[in-house]
C-alpha cells in the first residue's frame, strides 16, 4: 500500500568536481556561416558564448557580453540571417496563428471568457467566436451576453485554434467550428508543451476507444472515443448537447484504457519522447503485449523499458 | 482547500470512477494505493533535525509531487515569569506554504491556508501527551524552545499526511545538545569570602550558605544558575518521545450525489491527487500515535469540506483509518531507521578519508 524511496544522491562535490571556467576552453565555438544547415540543431545551455557579436544580432535567449553573443537559456540556437535566437526547452508555450490549444476557463469577463492556455498570459475568448445556439451565424444578442456562464464557465476546459495575437501579445482563440467547444468523458493530462509535434490533426483516435487532442501548448485530452456519426452539431448544432456539463456513460474498460493512455502520455513525457499518434500507439500496444496496467506504469522499471522499446522502434 | 479549477464534467468523471466498482481512479491506482514516497532526513546542517519529504515523484525525472521540507531548531528559553518559557520546555510549530505551490491563491488566502495547517500541526504536535521529556535544561531557570518549521514547496494533494511525515521524520532526527549545570561554590576554606566565578554571584553564594545551614530544610533548591555544553564526540542526545511522534491519514471520502437514486455506499480513498480533492467534498483527517507499549492513540481528528458525516459512519472511518496509520507508521520507521543506517555510513566514510 506505501512504500518509500530515496532521495536521488546528490554528486559529491570534491576533487573531482571539475569547474569549468570559461575562459579557457578550448572548444570554443565560433558559428560559421552554414555551421547550422549542415548538423541540425545545436544545443547550447545558459552562460555558454555562441559567436561574435560583431557578426551576428543577438535575439531572443541570448545576452551580449565581452562583445560576445551569450545564451542564458538552454535550448536550440537558430538563426534567421543574421539573427541568433535560443529557443528554450522547458519553457511556456509560445502561440502562432492557427495552433490546436487546449484551455481552460478562468475568468467571465463582458463578452469575453480568459482561458488559462499554459502560455505567458491567458488567452481570450471573445463571445463573437464562439458557436451560438441557433446554429447559423447571426447577431450576438443581449441575452447571449447575459447567459454567457451558460455556455462557459469558471473552469470548464475548452479545445479552440489561436485566431489572432492583441497587441499585448495575449492571444485570441476561436471554436468556430464543430470540433472545437467544451470538452467532456475524459481527463487532462498536462506535460511540456515542446513535446506536442505540430502533426497533420491532432485529433487522433486510438484503437482502444479513446479519444486524444494533443494541445500544442502542452494540454492533452485523453478521453472516451465519440463515433463520427454521434457527434454533435453538423446541420441541427444542438447547443444542448455542445455546451453539456454531463458526461456520457463510460463503461470500465474504457476508463481503464484512458488512464492507461495517461499514464504513458505521462512516462513519455517524463522521459522527454515527443508525442506522435503512432508512437502513442506503439506505446499503447506494448503495455497490452506485456499486460501493464496503469498503476505498473508508474514504477520506473516499467516506464524505463517502455521508452527503451519504443525508442528501439523507432 | 487547494481548489485548482477544475470543470463540471471533471469532478463527475473522477466522482464517477471512484463510485463505479471496481474503483477507479485516474492513474490507475487502488483506492488505498500511495504514491511512492521520498525522504531524506539530515538535509538542513544548521537544524538540529531536518528531512526533506515528496510524495508522487516522478520516478525519472524527479519532477512534480507534494515536497515539504521539515526543520526542528532549539533554541534556549529563560524560565521566568516574562518570557513564554515554561518549565521543561515547549515546542511551537509552524507552516509555511510557498506561493509556487499555490499560484492561484492570494495572498490573505494563502495567510490562511498556512494558518490552518500551522494549526492543526501545532496543537497536535505540541500536545502534553506528546511532550518529550528531555527539553529542559535547569529547572525554574532555562528550558530549550522547540521549534519546528515546515515549508510545503509543491502541493500535488495530500499535503497533510505529508506535513506529518516530515514533522516526524525532523522530530526524529532531532538531536538535544548535552549540557551540563554549572553552579558556582564557595570554597569551602573562606565561606562567603572567595567566589570562583565572577563577582555577580555573591547573592546565589549567600543563598547557598543558608540552605547548607537549614537542616530542616529538606526541598531540594536547584543551585544551578548557568549551564554549558560540554564538548562531545556527537551532537547531543536524541530527542525523547521518538516513537510517539503521530503520522495523519486522511480519507478522502467521496458519498454519491444526494440528488441520485443509487445507494451505492460512500467509500474512501487515500493520497489523493490535486484534481480528486477538488471532486472530494469531504476529507476526514486523523492523527495516529502508536507508542511501542500501549495502544494506538488518536491524537487528533479534523473534518475538512462542505460534506456531510454521520456519528455511526465516524467509528468505522476511524477503525480503518487506524489499519492505514499503522501501515504508514510501519513503513516510516523502517525508512527512518534505514536513513540512520545511511547517515551513519556517510559520517564513518567521510572520517575514514580523514
Amino acid at each position: 500500500m506505501i512504500s518509500f524511496a530515496s532521495f536521488p544522491v546528490q554528486p559529491e562535490r570534491g576533487s573531482e568536481y571539475a569547474r569549468h571556467f570559461p575562459g579557457d576552453e578550448d572548444d570554443h565555438m565560433d558559428l560559421d556561416d552554414g555551421d547550422f544547415e549542415a548538423g541540425g540543431s545545436k544545443i547550447t545551455w545558459p552562460g555558454e558564448s555562441i559567436t561574435s557579436s560583431q557578426a551576428y544580432m543577438r535575439g531572443h535567449g541570448t545576452y551580449v557580453e565581452n562583445e560576445e553573443v551569450v545564451a542564458s537559456v538552454a535550448g536550440t540556437i537558430e538563426r534567421v540571417n543574421k539573427l541568433i535566437t535560443v529557443r528554450a526547452i522547458r519553457t511556456k508555450y509560445n502561440p502562432e496563428v492557427g495552433d490546436l490549444v487546449v484551455g481552460r476557463i478562468t475568468e467571465v469577463q463582458p463578452r469575453r471568457w480568459k482561458v488559462d492556455a499554459n502560455s505567458r498570459q491567458d488567452a481570450v475568448l471573445m463571445l463573437s467566436s464562439v458557436n451560438l445556439p441557433g446554429g447559423v451565424q447571426r447577431r450576438k444578442l443581449e441575452s447571449d451576453e447575459l447567459q454567457m456562464r451558460n455556455f462557459f464557465e469558471e473552469g470548464d476546459l475548452l479545445v479552440a485554434e489561436v485566431q489572432a495575437f492583441f497587441a499585448d501579445g495575449a492571444m485570441s482563440l476561436h471554436t468556430r467550428s464543430l470540433k472545437y467547444g467544451k470538452l467532456r468523458n475524459g481527463q487532462l493530462v498536462t506535460i511540456p508543451p515542446i513535446l506536442v509535434r505540430r502533426l497533420k490533426s491532432h485529433f487522433i483516435t486510438l484503437p482502444c476507444g479513446v479519444d486524444l487532442i494533443l494541445g500544442l501548448n502542452g494540454y492533452i485530452w485523453v478521453s472516451k472515443h465519440v463515433k463520427e456519426s454521434e457527434q454533435e452539431g453538423e446541420e441541427g448544432f444542438d447547443a444542448e448537447a455542445v455546451y453539456s456539463n454531463r458526461n456520457d456513460f463510460i463503461d470500465d474498460s474504457t476508463r481503464i484504457a484512458i488512464s492507461r493512455v495517461a499514464n504513458i502520455i505521462q512516462v513519455l513525457a517524463s522521459h522527454f519522447v515527443p508525442l506522435t499518434d503512432t508512437l502513442l500507439l506503439e506505446a499503447y500496444e506494448w503495455t497490452v503485449e506485456n499486460d501493464t496496467d496503469a498503476k505498473g506504469l508508474l514504477s520506473e522499471d516499467v516506464g524505463d523499458a517502455l521508452v527503451a522499446t519504443i525508442a528501439a522502434r523507432a | 482547500m487547494a481548489s485548482i479549477s477544475t470543470s463540471k464534467a471533471e469532478i463527475s468523471y473522477i466522482r464517477t470512477g471512484l463510485l463505479s466498482n471496481p474503483p477507479l481512479r485516474a492513474d490507475g491506482r487502488g483506492l488505498h494505493d500511495f504514491r511512492t514516497i521520498s525522504l531524506e532526513t539530515g538535509v538542513a546542517p544548521l537544524a538540529n533535525g531536518s528531512a526533506h519529504l515528496n510524495i508522487g515523484k516522478n520516478p525519472h525525472d524527479g519532477g512534480g509531487g507534494t515536497e515539504v521540507l521539515a526543520a526542528a531548531k532549539l533554541e534556549v528559553e529563560n524560565v521566568d515569569g516574562h518570557g513564554d518559557g515554561v518549565n521543561g520546555g515547549r515546542i511551537v510549530c509552524t507552516v509555511s506554504c510557498s506561493p509556487s505551490a499555490y499560484p492561484h491563491l492570494s495572498a490573505p488566502a494563502l495567510d490562511d491556508l498556512q494558518q490552518d495547517m500551522s494549526t492543526l500541526l501545532h496543537q497536535t504536535l505540541a500536545h502534553p501527551s506528546l511532550h518529550p521529556p528531555n527539553l529542559g535544561i535547569l529547572a525554574g531557570k532555562k528550558s530549550w524552545l522547540l521549534n519546528l518549521d515546515c515549508v510545503v514547496l509543491a502541493d500535488a494533494g495530500n499535503t497533510y499526511d505529508a506535513l506529518f511525515m516530515a514533522a516526524r521524520a525532523a522530530l526524529w532526527d532531532c538531536k538535544v545538545p548535552r549540557t551540563r549545570a554549572v553552579e558556582y561554590k564557595a570554597s569551602s576554606a573562606a565561606p562567603g569570602a572567595k567566589v570562583l566565578a565572577s563577582g555577580e554571584m555573591d547573592v546565589d553564594v549567600g543563598r547557598d550558605i543558608e540552605a547548607q545551614q537549614s537542616g530542616f530544610d529538606t526541598r531540594s533548591i536547584a543551585r544551578a544558575v548557568d549551564f554549558e555544553l560540554p564538548d562531545y564526540w556527537d551532537e547531543g542526545e536524541v530527542l525523547g518521545g521518538s516513537d510517539r511522534w503521530p503520522v495523519c491519514v486522511t480519507l478522502n471520502i467521496a458519498a454519491p450525489p444526494p440528488s441520485s437514486s443509487s445507494t451505492a455506499p460512500c467509500v474512501h480513498y487515500l493520497d489523493a491527487l490535486p484534481q480528486e480533492e477538488a471532486a472530494t467534498p469531504l476529507r476526514l483527517l486523523l492523527v495516529f500515535s502508536f507508542p511501542p507499549s500501549s495502544s494506538s492513540n488518536l491524537q487528533a481528528m479534523r473534518i475538512l469540506g462542505s460534506g456531510e458525516l454521520e456519528s455511526n459512519q465516524i467509528r468505522d472511518f476511524v477503525a480503518s483509518g487506524e489499519q492505514y496509520g499503522q501501515k504508514i507508521w510501519n513503513a516510516l520507521n523502517g525508512k527512518l531507521k534505514e536513513e540512520d543506517v545511511r547517515r551513519g555510513q556517510k559520517a564513518r566514510d567521510r572520517f575514514a578519508r580523514r
